[in-house]
């Protein structure tokens, strides 16, 4: 079984990586862009059990993300 | 008697931990017990101390995968036990990760990675870290990319109503303003301890303000720890 799981920043949360993109892209001549967000997943393969949704949340929750500043979503693939 | 002693958790991509010992036998009387961080913190300490660096490379964020070695499980036991424990800038970010302080730290907001002198004022003077550094305004060198602390607003309130934040950054004539942050965070906060008040995450590194030819601060910093062992 494998699971994606999406982390993003919080609203609010300044990512400078972001802010430099959007700077970036203006200087590309695009003008449009009215907001851009960076984020991150991984894709993590678990033995198929009753458990294994669990385990993932821990993973997400424990590890993968910090529930100060970030949020995250778990998709089965 | 046997010389008290100072534990020094040692992660791969420590690169403070040297430093660090060198700063603490120049002006305290303890033996350095260097801990690898697979390894168990073992025996009686007087103080724990996380030294900057880079562990684990940053990957992921900064600190989180430090939280997960054995020898951080015995840091959380020792601090529940009211040892007192001190992060310096990695080890700062590994307490925030390890929820042992409150909070985390960002990227820096300019974007850059600061790598300068900078002036603090001692906001809580009598936390068990501070109340014999008898001065409002020291200077200790910073150099980091994410040292932008941030929270929510009712942690930050907490931490303000507490008294827990220990450093701001400042001018050198001790004001607290945007020009004297030099990285973005809430409130010019540079140091915290916690709830309990034998945690102290900061920062600045006091292990680089001892010699002559810079900022000599980090003396009364050190000197100032010797009532707790």
């Amino acid at each position: 079984m494998i699971y994606r799981i999406y982390i993003n920043y919080k609203k609010g949360i300044l990512d400078p990586e972001a802010e430099a993109l959007k700077k970036t892209i203006a200087n590309m001549g695009i003008k449009s862009i009215v907001d851009l967000s960076k984020g991150k997943f991984f894709d993590i393969e678990i033995k198929s059990s009753e458990t294994g949704l669990s385990e993932i949340k821990k993973i997400s929750k424990d590890l993968l993300s910090n529930p100060v500043i970030e949020n995250f979503k778990i998709i089965k693939k | 008697m046997p010389k008290k002693v100072i534990s020094i958790i040692v992660f791969p991509g420590s690169n403070c931990d040297r430093d660090l010992s060198i700063a603490i036998e120049k002006n305290l009387n303890v033996k350095i017990n260097h801990v690898w961080h697979n390894e168990s913190v073992t025996g009686k300490h007087e103080m724990i101390f996380i030294p900057g660096g880079f562990s684990f490379g940053d990957y992921l964020r900064a600190g989180v995968l430090a939280t997960k070695s054995p020898a951080i499980k015995d840091l959380i036991s020792y601090s529940k036990k009211g040892v007192p424990i001190v992060g310096i800038c990695n080890g700062f970010q590994i307490l925030t990760e390890c929820k042992l302080l409150e909070g985390t730290l960002l990227k820096n907001s300019n974007q850059l990675f600061k790598c300068q002198d900078s002036f603090l004022k001692v906001e809580n003077i009598k936390s068990i870290f501070t109340r014999n550094i008898n001065k409002n305004i020291i200077q200790f060198p910073i150099a980091h990319s994410q040292g932008n602390f941030y929270t929510t607003q009712d942690s930050l309130k907490k931490l303000e109503d507490n008294n827990q934040i220990v450093f701001r950054y400042c001018s050198q004539k001790g004001e607290i303003n945007k020009k004297s942050n030099p990285n973005g965070s809430l409130n010019n906060i540079a140091g915290i301890v916690n709830k309990k008040r034998n945690i102290l995450g900061m920062m600045p590194h006091p292990e680089r303000a001892i010699e002559k030819f810079n900022s000599q601060d980090g003396i009364l910093f050190f000197k100032g720890l010797e009532e707790l062992l």
